[in-house]
């Protein structure tokens, strides 16, 4: 009796084991792939893709862990130098990306992926080249942030004013108009909502493009090298309209809500942002009456390409499928309709979208003379946009640069000096 | 006195905790110190020894003067509020309270100190928000003017201070709360014979024998407050368009060199200099106690 027993405790334990052994291996066949985004709107988007690919992919299991742009950006500084274990698709803005390609740390794209990056009925030779460096495809384009003019229809009509702003000067003298004010003649609704505030270089990059507007740059390319341009007068206009606006004319206060939750909530008129807060609108504020327009001379374009590091080759390879997936029409359609973010691939029908949303024409009807600008894809560029961005915080907040026209200019000289010795350390000041 | 086999037995019996204690607290300061004599863009496997060059540019840039004169007025701002509030409040809750409410009111006290710090900060930006925070409101309910608490660069300072000081607040009671458990009740008995009323007794009495805790509390929480940062990224949080002045303090500035600059070298220089200006201070404040002693 004690025998049977004992082969019967041996048999049941062998086929456990057995079972173990066999589930072990099936859940090694299945290959896991992680989407880090810096874009939370995003997720929806990323999981249509995985989803899409169950088809081609059936043993393939997609993780999408999108969190905001700051954080993404340290945690991917964090991950490729120290090394990944899983396969991961980065999402990364062409600018910010070069810099870890220099240093060898994310791969070149494979042969079947250069080629569909470089063929032009895919992408325009704009987007070729942020997601090439010296000629190599490193990345896919995917989408891009372009700015134009956010305006409240219902409170430009209530101001007596038809249409949008066309030139820099029209901005400060809708701005004056379309401010709201209590009985103290304290500011409550904004006439133009400014970038005003909080830390990182988005204070900058606002200011790049409004100084865009006025002729100017940030930086510009000069010999093998960059150097700082703004301390000029597009610099000092530019600057006087943002001072003007907070201490002199008060149409915006540094406390006031900003950004596209305050035009949601119809406490600014107007504000200057990317597509995303088309589908962003749709969501919170479907009934907000409003439309967009083109900037009096251009506009940013920052290109956010998918790149693939860590894992093993079947991953990667799953990977870069996942990017190509990413670019089908329907997915960018979609993205297009339900985020707002432009899809930069060539080809694709979007006048669905655009003519069930009109505002999106802002950022699609570009006349040929619109001038875009990029952030160069220099080491430092973060650098100089964040201490330029902690210059530009003061200057808005001082009251006693209203009028002073010499004041400004000082501040955007010392700010200039400190931009260049950025570039000097990096080794790319020009001449 | 041990003999040679139970000495050594007790060596490695506790070589195990060494090493990890020197993993995790020696090494990272002697690599920081290394890297401090280096520029490393964290990316690179070059790092090119540079010597006290990082230390040279640090000392003519604004910002980190401008993190250091925050970090310290926080620090030494939540230090000068923490002390007295909770040595008074240990002693209210010590002589006052004896009774089955002592231990309710003990807990009430810790609490913000075991509040997990995002939400609590969060809600702290709610208080102080300029439009809809009921700190203005309440300011204005009594005819005054509401103010810009989180855009003033002096009072953006001050409501960190207040963060600060809420949360360490409990943690200080319970420390004190220990000290006076720890008092010789003759003492006290001694003075209320000489004529001694209650804060007489505490000022004279209670604050000088508590001077060994006086000192604890302030190094731990001057070391807590140098060393403050999601309170100042919470209360102006890197968000688009945020309403809030970020307030630069020092840990700040070394995640934003090291992870937004991408200058390891660097950040590591300004870690050395608070380590320094913490190890300073805590000497300073020995020394304070010693001297008190020997008086």
């Amino acid at each position: 009796m004690s025998k049977i027993n004992f082969t019967k405790r041996l048999s049941a334990v062998v086929c456990v084991a057995s079972s173990l052994i066999m589930a072990g291996s099936i859940a090694a066949k299945a290959e896991n792939i992680v989407i880090w985004g810096g874009f939370p709107e995003l997720q929806g988007f990323y999981e249509r893709v995985a989803e899409s690919m169950k088809a081609t992919h059936p043993d393939l299991n997609v993780i999408v862990e999108p969190i905001g742009l700051r954080d993404h950006e340290k945690r991917v500084a964090l991950a490729l130098s120290s090394g990944l274990d899983e396969t991961t698709v980065f999402e990364l803005i062409g600018s910010t990306a070069n810099r870890y390609i220099v240093n060898d740390l994310l791969p070149s794209a494979p042969g079947n992926i250069s080629a569909f990056v470089n063929n032009g009925a895919n992408f325009d030779p704009f987007f070729q080249e942020v997601a090439a460096v010296d000629g190599k495809v490193y990345g896919v384009p995917l989408f891009r942030g372009q700015g134009a003019l956010f305006y409240n229809t219902d409170m430009l009509a209530a101001a007596g004013l038809d249409g949008p702003p066309k030139t820099m000067a029209e901005y400060s003298e809708y701005a004056k108009k379309l401010t709201k004010r209590d009985a103290a003649g304290n500011p409550v609704v904004s006439g133009w909502s400014l970038r005003l505030s909080g830390g990182g270089g988005g204070i900058a990059e606002k200011f790049w493009i409004n100084l865009h507007q006025f002729g100017g740059s940030l930086l510009e390319k000069s010999g093998n090298g960059y150097k700082a341009s703004y301390a000029n007068e597009a610099g000092l206009a530019a600057l006087r309209q943002y001072v003007d606006a907070v201490s002199g004319d008060k149409t915006v206060t540094v406390e006031m809500p900003a950004d596209a939750a305050a035009f949601q909530r119809e406490q600014t008129a107007m504000f200057i942002r990317e597509s995303w807060v088309i589908g962003d609108t749709a969501k919170k504020a479907p009934n907000l009456n409003y439309k967009t327009a083109l900037l009096p001379r251009g506009s940013i374009a920052l290109p956010v390409n998918l790149y693939v590091s860590g894992g093993s080759e079947k991953a990667q390879k799953a990977a870069w499928d996942f990017a190509i997936e990413a670019n089908k029409p329907e997915h960018l359609i979609w993205m297009l309709d339900n985020v707002g973010w432009l899809p930069n691939r060539n080809g694709v029908d979007y006048s669905t979208v655009t003519k069930a949303k009109p505002q999106f024409s802002a950022f699609v009807d570009i006349p040929e003379d619109y001038v875009f600008f990029t952030l160069p894809s220099i080491e430092p560029i973060n650098e100089i946009l964040t201490r330029f961005a902690a210059k530009l915080t003061d200057a808005y907040a001082n009251s006693a640069l209203v009028g002073n026209d010499a004041a400004m200019m000082k501040v955007l000289q010392e700010s200039a000096e400190e931009t260049d010795d950025i570039l000097k350390r990096a080794g790319i000041l020009g001449k | 006195m041990l003999n040679k086999k139970q000495f050594w037995f007790a060596i490695i019996a506790i070589l195990p905790t060494f090493a990890i204690f020197g993993w995790v607290r020696i090494f990272p300061i002697i690599e920081t110190l290394r890297l401090s004599l280096h520029q490393w863009n964290l990316l690179s496997k070059n790092k090119p020894f540079i010597g006290l060059e990082n230390f040279r540019e640090l000392f003519g840039d604004d910002q980190f003067f401008e993190a250091i004169v925050n970090t310290a007025a926080i620090a030494f701002g939540a230090m000068a509020i923490t002390i007295p509030l909770s040595m008074v409040l240990a002693g209210v809750i010590y002589h006052r309270t004896r009774s089955r409410f002592a231990g309710f009111y003990e807990t009430a006290v810790f609490i913000p100190h075991v509040v997990s710090l995002v939400p609590a900060a969060m809600a702290w930006k709610w208080v102080f928000d300029a439009k809809l925070g009921p700190l203005n409101r309440l300011i204005m309910a009594f005819g005054g003017d509401a103010q810009p608490w989180l855009f003033n660069p002096v009072l953006a300072v001050i409501c960190i201070i207040l963060l600060v000081s809420w949360q360490t607040l409990g943690y200080g009671v319970l420390i004190y709360l220990v000290g006076f458990r720890n008092l010789p009740k003759s003492v006290y008995e001694a003075a209320k014979l000489d004529g001694a009323n209650g804060i007489q007794s505490f000022f004279f009495m209670s604050v000088p024998l508590l001077k060994p805790i006086t000192l604890y509390v302030s190094v731990v929480t001057l070391i807590s407050g140098f060393n403050v940062y999601a309170q100042a990224f919470i209360l102006a949080s890197d968000t688009q368009g945020s309403p809030g002045r970020l307030v630069r303090v020092l840990v700040l500035d070394m995640l934003e060199n090291s992870f937004q600059n991408f200058r390891v070298g660097y950040a590591a220089a300004e870690a050395v200099i608070l380590l320094l200006i913490v190890l300073l201070l805590t000497a300073v404040q020995f020394g304070l106690l010693r001297q008190g002693r020997r008086k």
